[in-house]
């Protein structure tokens, strides 16, 4: 009833509803602290990796880096603290411009506009892509302006909302070599670990924030952000998913239905899964090494889907 | 109430077309063999029919007894029909020790119960032999891989994997040539195209060896077969003028990859995508091209010109990332 009110809303306000959303819009202010870390990669195959992040507690880097939320409109400042020795920066793929370094010790605020409804990757685009296979990257969620369970205002409605920052690092070759100092030869690429938000396929798939879970006929908005250099074709057990934007396009209606999508370096897609079944499926990259944590099979990009 | 009436009105649309349903019982046994690639002889695991009646013996053998192929036999099956697909592990079949011993078959896309979708993870670890069922729906047409979900790192890559072609049927049970049951999609010739990359290293790495942690392909095939010029293409067909060709396109590399048609002399032939993923796209899509990234695939149709001549459909194998080639494997339609 309430969507159907808003529908008719909107066909009557017509051309101003912009104008009508952008008077509620609010103020969102982050904070972000860029800083040396680890990320650990838990059980068979794990291991310690040294990276530099974004996190919102000073010394506290976490990867990926904090999802941040807002709506559609709204007022975005994040204010940005680099405590490392050398430049970075904070670019939101496709919404800010400023491209400048943060200087060592220093900080900067971005602000901008909420931009569409949609999912987003921001990262630190300086050194050669360094930075961001170190860890400096993350997901900028823009949700409708009523902050509604639809994917934009009008767009399909789901139950649930999951969001899959997919990411590779190469230990040997890159993390250890940029941690100590060392000069990386990026021309060489051999990823030994693939997360989903950080996790390997192990804890991943128990992690509450990271599985798709449902009961039957409940509608899961998955947003997937390919941080890393690698493309992922993730393959879904269970059901097919209706493909309904990649890369900020909006997808026509009625969407096509995939059981596995291709979503390359700096990508983004979203996909509704439906339950439509109940039982327990695995979600895996079906590609040969990314399924593995250094070799240790479905410690890589793996995880759930939980229907009952 | 409704929502009956709605079951009621959509299951009665949907077997309209075709009354007849089939039950179809196969028995899969996993076997042993070499192929040579680019002069190198490199070993593999593949599937084979060997019966219909299950059991030890089988009815053609056990496994490991050389029947085996890669991709293993080509399945095809009706919408609406029933196939229970055996698969026997047996003291000769080639396995890896525990804790990956044993094989499975997963019947990729089918959206089956969990109970029959060959993934050892959630069905219990059945990994001695089982009978996979599944009932295909109207609408559900199309190209799906089936393949053993057991360590799939190295079992994928050793070659245990085939094609199922889901088909529409008539009213009389007869295969209708159509990609669905849409009379657009007609065809006169059909050639399934199964995709797939080899690195030799993990061919002879077993376990949780760190060989897994990078891949590094050297041999590139359709259909098994390395196909590298246009004077020896992996897939052959000899057609007539004016007719139409449908091609399934069934990933099971693991790189990025991209299907084009050209002519002798390079130019770029246009076809239309009817299927991914066995779904029908709600609108058909005349491309030049179609990426097909690992474990996708796609039903499409090429009308072959009023004049004689000889076509190359062909798969460019490409990094995962840059997109830069790999390799090309090159088909070859004469008409």
């Amino acid at each position: 009833m309430l969507k159907k009110l808003g529908l008719y809303a909107l066909l009557l306000i017509g051309q101003h509803c912009i104008l009508q959303t952008d008077a509620v819009a609010a103020v969102r202010d982050f904070t972000l602290h860029i800083d040396n870390g680890d990320l650990t990669i838990t059980g068979a195959g794990g291991t310690t990796l040294s990276v530099w992040g974004y996190g919102q507690t000073a010394g506290l880097p976490i990867v990926p880096a904090p999802t941040l939320t807002v709506n559609e409109g709204d007022t975005v400042n994040v204010t940005v603290y680099n405590h490392r020795r050398v430049q970075h920066n904070f670019v939101v793929q496709s919404v800010t411009t400023d491209t400048n370094p943060i200087a060592p010790g220093g900080s900067k605020v971005y602000s901008f506009t909420a931009p569409t409804a949609g999912s987003y990757l921001y990262s630190d685009t300086l050194n050669n892509t360094i930075n961001r296979e170190m860890g400096m990257h993350g997901a900028f969620i823009v949700r409708p302006a009523d902050n509604g369970n639809t994917a934009w205002s009008g767009g399909p409605a789901y139950d649930h909302e999951r969001t899959w920052v997919i990411s590779d690092m190469d230990k040997p070759r890159w993390n250890d070599v940029a941690s100590t100092g060392g000069t990386v030869n990026t021309s060489v690429y051999k990823p030994n670990y693939f997360m989903i938000n950080g996790l390997g396929g192990f804890d991943a798939m128990m992690d509450h924030g990271t599985m798709i879970m449902g009961m039957m006929d409940e509608v899961t908005l998955v947003r997937i952000v390919n941080a890393g250099q690698f493309s992922h074709s993730l393959h879904f057990h269970g059901n097919h998913f209706q493909v309904i934007n990649i890369n900020g396009v909006r997808q026509p209606v009625p969407f096509e239905e995939w059981d596995t999508i291709n979503v390359p370096p700096m990508s983004v897609a979203e996909v509704l899964y439906t339950v439509n079944q109940t039982g327990e499926y695995p979600m895996h990259i079906h590609t040969a090494q990314a399924e593995t944590a250094n070799g240790v099979y479905l410690n890589g990009g793996a995880t759930m889907i939980m229907m009952h | 109430m409704k929502k009956i009436t709605s079951i009621l009105l959509a299951v009665c649309g949907l077997c309209a077309p075709s009354l007849f349903a089939a039950t179809i019982n196969k028995t899969y046994c996993v076997g042993s063999l070499s192929k040579t690639l680019s002069g190198q002889s490199v070993n593999f695991w593949g599937f084979s029919d060997c019966g219909g009646g299950g059991g030890m013996m089988g009815g053609g053998g056990m496994g490991g007894m050389g029947s085996a192929t890669a991709p293993g036999p080509l399945l095809e099956i009706g919408a609406g029909d029933t196939l229970n697909l055996t698969l026997n592990v047996n003291m000769m079949t080639p396995q890896e020790s525990s804790p990956y011993n044993g094989h499975t078959i997963h019947l990729h896309g089918a959206d089956v119960q969990t109970s029959e979708d060959g993934v050892p993870e959630t069905n219990g670890n059945t990994v001695t032999g089982d009978t996979y069922t599944w009932s295909p729906s109207a609408g559900h047409e199309g190209a799906y891989p089936y393949h053993c979900h057991v360590h799939t790192v190295k079992h994928l890559e050793m070659g245990m994997y085939g094609a199922v072609i889901v088909r529409p049927r008539d009213a009389s049970g007869n295969f209708l040539n159509r990609l669905n049951q849409n009379a657009a999609t007609a065809y006169d010739y059909s050639q399934v195209y199964v995709l797939s990359t080899v690195d030799q290293a993990y061919h002879s790495a077993s376990g949780d060896s760190t060989v897994f942690a990078d891949y590094n392909p050297q041999y590139f095939l359709v259909g098994g077969k390395e196909g590298k010029t246009t004077s020896a293409p992996a897939q052959t067909l000899s057609a007539a003028k004016n007719k139409k060709v449908a091609f399934r396109l069934i990933g099971m590399h693991s790189t990025n990859s991209t299907f084009q048609i050209k002519d002798g002399s390079g130019n770029v032939k246009p076809f239309t995508v009817y299927i991914r993923d066995g779904r029908a796209l709600p609108t058909p899509k005349t491309v030049n091209s179609v990426d097909i990234s690992p474990g996708q695939r796609a039903d499409l149709i090429v009308t072959l010109p009023s004049t004689t001549g000889t076509w190359y459909p062909q798969v460019v194998y490409k990094k995962l990332r840059d997109n830069a080639p790999y390799a090309t494997v090159y088909g070859k339609i004469t008409f």
